[in-house]
């Protein structure tokens, strides 16, 4: 019950001590408020740029193993004219994956390229055509939100349906169901049998929101599947209980023979997988956390003495009561604790609107960024922490100062 | 009251400096990002400790014996942590058994009151 009232009256104090002198303490708070922010608000997009990479990586598949031509590594010794000359994957080769392979679970053969979009009067560029084999849907992860993904026939035969993004079925059939419909790509009608389920912008690029999604076999008919600048890929997925390393060894054995590669001979495709990218990122994340720690460091550190000069005012202000109390029989730890409470108070009003600013900024700027921008729980225990521990540090020395004035010396003093 | 003004060992001095200078050390690391990984509570608990240390060389640079209480203290916490998170540090356990070492020495020596 002591301790109660003990810290009702620091916080009294405390807001007695902003109300007084409203300027000096808002400005020595305002450092506390800064760094919580700087340091807050980088962990804050640092943590939800790696949020949005997380998912990105997972719809590519964290265990589809992609056949190549360049490898996903990058570095100031990247042998770029090596792989330019390497030959790009053929759909021929999808066929000896699909037999031979034990870890494969499923394949698919994939060229992309951007194309014009039209339905009636509407029309869309730069729009994202997928053109893939039938397993595709094994592969990739994705949901149909509407209609259904291509039979076997459509794809074997090359049958002319497509399955578009939820944000190109929004513009083009913005009164209707899009299913059914037939649609222009790249000038040749195409029905569409699906759509896709809205996923929003990705970090990687390449939402299927904007995409749209045929049949290699019908893709053929429209556009040279066989130009390099194409980008053919072969996506293999891992059979359940096979690791992407030992797929990535059967699938290096296999390339090599169907490619005939000497035994001595470098191998001519690349085989990529989704951590390389999310490894790159990790690199990336931990230079700009750090970047941001040293940062917001500094500021907590002038935010400290900030806190620091207004609790040894404080104590000279006060040291008549302090004199007082003690001669009424406070003991030292009362009063300390009365000085470190009142710290800690004050430091926690600076963090708090450090966080308060953060959190504007993360229901505001989630649009420029194109992304969702969350503050999260362990982001908050961590301002809330770092402003305790603040006031603690900076606030023991003069409270204990303060525990250990005589009481006829502290009533004397004027 | 005992207002007795009690000498500080050479010793007792030298660790209250290191562990000043540690404390300076530490308190960034409450936030970096890698205490962060570790977990929500972490950089909290992590916090908690480097401000106990703290205040055990503030009384300890007073000569106070709940310097050395709020060391040993914090001390058994912080190797209960590291064991958990398998991140003991060898020549930090044996600094710090050292710093209890000094503190034993002169502990007779401590004022007993806040």
């Amino acid at each position: 019950m002591i301790f109660l009232g003990l810290f009702r009256e620091s916080i009294l104090f405390a807001i007695n001590a902003l109300v007084v002198n409203k300027l000096r303490t808002i400005l020595s708070l305002l450092g506390i408020t800064i760094g919580i922010f700087a340091i807050i608000t980088v962990f804050t997009i640092v943590d939800s740029l790696e949020q949005n990479l997380r998912k990105s990586v997972q719809s590519l598949g964290n265990d589809v193993v992609f056949v190549e031509k360049w490898p996903w590594t990058f570095g100031p010794d990247y042998p770029w004219w090596k792989y330019m000359n390497r030959p790009d994957a053929e759909y021929t080769e999808l066929d000896a994956i699909l037999r031979k392979c034990d870890g494969a679970q499923a394949a698919a053969f994939v060229v992309s390229s951007n194309i014009t979009v039209k339905y009636k009067s509407s029309s869309i560029e730069n729009v994202t055509i997928i053109c893939a084999s039938h397993q595709f849907d094994k592969v990739k992860n994705f949901e149909i939100a509407e209609g259904r993904y291509f039979t076997e026939i459509e794809s074997e035969a090359g049958r002319p349906v497509a399955i578009i993004g939820d944000v190109l079925a929004k513009t083009l059939f913005p009164y209707q169901s899009p299913i059914g419909q037939w649609i222009k790509v790249h000038g040749a009608k195409v029905m569409v049998v699906g759509v896709f389920k809205k996923e929003g912008e990705s970090i990687l690029g390449g939402s299927p929101d904007t995409q749209v999604l045929v049949p290699v076999q019908y893709a053929r008919s429209i556009i040279d599947i066989r130009n390099n600048n194409l980008d053919p890929q072969l996506l293999v997925r891992a059979k359940s209980g096979v690791s992407n390393d030992d797929l990535i060894d059967e699938l290096t054995g296999l390339m090599r023979s169907i490619r005939k590669i000497q035994p001595r001979a470098e191998d001519n495709f690349a085989l990529n997988q989704t951590s390389l990218i999310s490894n790159q990122f990790d690199k990336l994340f931990d230079i700009v956390g750090v970047a941001g720690w040293i940062i917001g460091g500094f500021s907590i550190l002038v935010g400290g003495f900030g806190i620091a000069n207004i609790m040894f005012v404080s104590v000279k202000e006060r040291t008549n009561i302090i004199g007082i109390q003690k001669s009424l029989g406070a003991k030292n730890y009362f009063i300390l604790l009365q000085f470190i409470f009142e710290s800690i108070f004050l430091s926690l009003i600076g963090g708090i609107f450090g966080l308060i600013i953060v959190y504007i900024i993360t229901l505001t700027a989630g649009d420029s960024f194109g992304m969702e921008i969350t503050l999260s729980k362990s982001n908050i225990i961590l301002g809330f922490t770092i402003s305790i521990l603040i006031g603690v540090v900076s606030g023991f020395v003069p409270a204990y100062g303060a525990s250990q004035l005589d009481p006829v010396e502290a009533i004397r003093a004027s | 009251m005992e207002t007795a003004i009690r000498k500080r060992p050479v010793l007792i001095t030298t660790v209250c400096i290191i562990g000043f200078i540690w404390i300076v050390g530490s308190l960034p690391a409450v936030f970096s990002p890698s205490i962060k990984k570790l977990g929500d509570w972490y950089p909290a608990l992590f916090g908690f400790l480097v401000a106990a240390c703290f205040i055990s060389y503030i009384g300890l640079w007073h000569m106070k014996r709940w310097g050395a209480h709020v060391f040993i203290g914090a001390f058994f916490l912080k190797e209960i942590i590291l064991i958990m998170i398998d991140d003991v540090s060898y020549p930090g356990f044996v600094i710090s058994v050292f710093f209890i070492a000094c503190m034993t020495a002169y502990y007779k020596k401590m004022d007993v009151n806040l």
